[in-house]
């Protein structure tokens, strides 16, 4: 295991013994391996040398090389390569695996032989005080007594695969192949934790990054501010293909703090059926139960069986809390009753939904926030329907919903 | 009537919504240590360092502007920024300076608390760890943004500066005269002079303002497109702090200096300058005064020095998180709060001098950092086209220039 920062500014000895330059850095091309170094910069007399990986016999305080000066070519920045220290040192990352934004102290690297020559690979990222030790120590006091030292402070390092890179640039996103693999797997409450650390321009790299899915569920649950200063700087469409994909209701809310104009703009972009239910839902204040409702919710005639309410389940693309209660509707969408998931998971299939029904708990599109929650509480309910003056469902609230309401408003 | 009522209420909300990171900042920045040295500089050498105050408001709105664009434009603190592009050794011991700095600026708000509660006769034993305690937990229990908006109106007190100034009808002439003429150069080859020059700048421009300038205005999440409200932000909170500056000077020269107190040995003796304004009651308005800046200023201290070194350094912080899960965040605040506030109960601990010594060194430190700032605001893969302009460049090197030299010869002169 050799650490980068010992090997910058190594010298560097070509075939004749003698030495020609430092490591100046060292570069990964993850479009052909993910960990291996594919080149080292060497800063020579004669300007900053590309010195191929494979040329390169043992690594350490020097670094010997198998071939001439005269055959390293010159380097020219590019875009499809990532430097070590450049890209990585002292930068921010995400630790997928301990779920949160990380500063690197130093990276770790382990040299694998191959054919002919030892081939270098990246395998952690140094995020604990060895390797901030190691750099403050590093040509000040004798390397012996330093690695001796060091290797008594128990380390804290993250394994390459769990570290995702972030990279506002979105052409080299692509060259250097940073999909966010690891933090789309993460849960959307800690992904947003992570975006709400992040500086503006890189809170909007990783949202365009993520698949649009991902991104809504993560945005959902980010605080409303960031919400939107990372919406504001989003392009319409994208903006549109996220908010398509979120609970209309958390949509509405979101768009609400948007000026008008861009709200429009977003709205514009999107598909007929999410635009008319987020701006129905636009149309009521945000603190009734109206704007606290979404759309997403289960309903079945009346008529029908728990055969047709386990079909609607089936098909329904909501929240996991809306699917706790099935709601009925007679003539007109009225609503007629509600049925618990549990009553329709232990009937038989034939069984008339109007034998499981019981009565429907609902509140006036203008109720207020307050009292909605102290409905949540005085009847221990998991989802309340909204009805209009017609006694027609307009949508439901969850209780998830209610316990971010109360918890904001402390 | 109507109408210019609701004209006036505009006006209103418009200067309310100018009250930024940049007014705030100007204003923690007369804290006990500004007060305390402005009052030193005016009682010990009358009007004659007035020629100080337009260079260093200049230098002051330059780097505050620079901190607050970087902020804008980086969407990052000052020293993420530093450790970033100048790696880990570097920002180490630039963070270390910090801490000792702004541990002495910790020092002196507290010393400020005491002071101004010991014109009532309460023992600074009782004070003291009152205060710390008091502004731990304002600050971990979140309820300083409340506050916050108490201490701002409350530092209103400084017009009583303005008026007290005024009041003691000073001489106009030779204090207007006093600000433009070259200074004295037989000043240059006294300690004492270099001493008060070095800690007149450290005070109106602290190292730890630009941190937590930069540090708001990322927090506020304003970015370069609303940027040129914020820039009216800073200019006018610096020309705010750098009328109550003269007028402080002015106000002890008038008072102190011509009845010939020119060594404040106490509260006491300051509080004489707001004579003309009080009277009698003179002490009461001043230990006011001290008593609110230097609370003020200690609850942003420690808490804005936990999180530049956290950020910069690479540890957990955030008051959202747990003790445990950012230890070092939490353990730095709360050791600077306990050890600036327990070092001021030594027996015969001199108050008053520590509240000039830390700003001399505030002094001593700015030049560093500004250089860093100077490298950071005119990367153009950093900052894009909004890098510094020729001038701001200009004035800014002259300000390290200065500094440096001004330290250098007050050490020469020490001996």
């Amino acid at each position: 295991m050799i650490a980068l920062s010992e090997l910058l500014g190594a010298s560097v000895r070509d075939a004749s013994g003698a030495v020609k330059g430092r490591v100046r850095d060292l570069a990964i091309t993850p479009q052909d391996h993910p960990t291996r170094v594919t080149f080292l910069i060497v800063r020579t007399s004669v300007g900053d040398r590309l010195l191929p990986s494979d040329a390169v016999k043992s690594f350490g305080k020097t670094l010997r090389t198998t071939d001439q000066q005269s055959d390293w070519t010159t380097y020219t920045a590019s875009d499809g390569v990532l430097l070590l220290k450049r890209d990585l040192l002292d930068q921010q990352i995400i630790d997928v695996h301990g779920r949160k934004v990380v500063r690197v102290n130093d990276v770790e690297l382990d040299g694998l032989p191959a054919e002919q020559h030892l081939s270098l690979h990246v395998v952690t990222v140094d995020v604990g005080a060895r390797g901030a030790i190691r750099r403050l120590g590093k040509g000040v006091i004798p390397s012996f007594t330093l690695r001796a030292f060091l290797d008594k402070i128990p380390p804290r390092v993250i394994p390459w695969q769990f570290v995702d890179l972030i990279e506002v640039d979105p052409a080299r996103r692509v060259k250097l192949k940073i999909a966010y693999q690891g933090l789309s797997r993460m849960h959307p409450a800690d992904i947003a934790d992570i975006v709400e650390d992040l500086p503006a321009a890189e809170q909007k790299a990783v949202i365009e990054a993520l698949d649009e899915e991902v991104a809504a569920e993560a945005l959902e649950e980010i605080d409303p501010d960031v919400q939107v200063s990372i919406v504001e700087s989003l392009d319409n469409e994208r903006a549109a293909d996220i908010v398509e994909e979120m609970d209309p209701g958390a949509a509405a809310d979101l768009l609400g703090d948007l000026t008008e104009v861009r709200s429009d703009e977003i709205l514009k972009e999107m598909d007929k059926e999410e635009r008319d239910e987020v701006s129905h839902l636009l149309e009521f204040g945000e603190r009734t139960a109206a704007g606290r409702m979404t759309t997403d919710y289960i309903a079945v005639s009346a008529d029908g069986t728990a055969h047709d309410a386990v079909e609607a389940l089936r098909a329904f693309e909501g929240g996991p809390v809306a699917l706790a209660t099935i709601y009925l509707t007679g003539p007109h969408d009225t609503l007629a009753g509600a049925v618990p998931l549990v009553k329709i998971a232990t009937a038989a299939g034939h069984t008339p939904l109007s034998a499981l029904s019981e009565s429907a708990m609902s509140c006036a599109p203008d109720t207020p926030q307050r009292e909605v929650a102290s409905l949540f509480d005085k009847y221990n309910l998991i989802t309340l329907a909204v009805t209009d003056e017609h006694g027609r469902l307009a949508g439901i609230i969850t209780a998830d919903d209610v316990i971010a309401m109360l918890h904001s408003k402390k | 009537m109507t109408q210019t009522l609701k004209q006036w209420r505009t006006r209103m909300l418009l200067f309310l919504a100018v009250v930024g990171p940049g007014f705030i900042t100007a204003n923690v920045d007369n804290d006990a240590g500004g007060i305390w040295t402005y009052s030193v500089a005016g009682a010990q050498f009358g009007y004659t360092l007035l020629w100080a105050m337009i260079p260093t408001t200049i230098a002051l709105v330059v780097v505050q502007e620079m901190a607050s664009r970087m902020g804008a434009v980086t969407g990052k603190g000052l020293s993420d920024l530093i450790r970033e592009e100048f790696g880990f050794r570097i920002t180490f011991f630039l963070m270390l300076a910090l801490v000792v700095t702004n541990f002495g600026n910790v020092m002196a708000e507290f010393a400020g608390v005491a002071s101004s509660l010991e014109l009532f006769g309460i023992s600074r034993y009782i004070v003291v760890p009152l205060a710390a305690a008091v502004v731990w937990l304002l600050v971990v229990q979140g309820t300083y943004s409340t506050v916050e908006k108490i201490f701002l109106v409350a530092s209103l007190f400084y017009v009583c500066y303005i008026v007290a100034g005024v009041l003691a009808h000073p001489d106009w002439k030779a204090a207007t005269f006093a600000m433009v003429t070259r200074p004295d150069t037989g000043g240059i080859r006294n300690y004492g002079y270099l001493y008060m020059v070095i800690g007149l700048v450290g005070t109106t421009i602290a190292p730890w303002m630009q941190f937590y300038l930069q540090a708001s205005v990322v927090e506020k999440g304003i970015t370069i497109r609303q940027y040129a409200a914020s820039r009216w932000d800073v200019i006018v909170g610096c020309l705010f702090a750098a009328i109550v500056a003269w007028f402080i000077i002015v106000a002890c020269a008038a008072t102190l200096h011509t009845a010939g107190v020119t060594q404040l040995n106490s509260a006491a003796d300051a509080a004489q300058a707001l004579r003309p304004l009080a009277g009698e009651y003179a002490y009461l308005l001043f230990a006011a005064g001290l008593f609110n800046a230097s609370l003020f200023a200690a609850s942003i201290l420690p808490i804005s020095t936990a999180y530049t070194v956290c950020e910069g350094l690479g540890f957990e912080s955030g008051l959202d998180k747990k003790f445990h899960e950012a230890p070092v965040f939490y353990w730095l605040y709360t050791l600077l709060i306990v050890a600036g506030a327990g070092v001021l109960l030594l027996p015969g601990f001199p108050l008053e001098h520590i509240m000039v010594l830390s700003q001399v060194v505030n002094g001593v430190v700015l030049p560093f950092v500004l250089i860093f700032m100077l490298l950071l605001t005119n990367d153009r893969e950093l900052m894009g086209t909004h890098v510094n302009s020729r001038l701001f460049n200009v004035i800014a090197w002259i300000t390290v220039g200065s500094m440096i030299l001004l330290t250098l010869a007050m050490l020469i002169t020490q001996r």
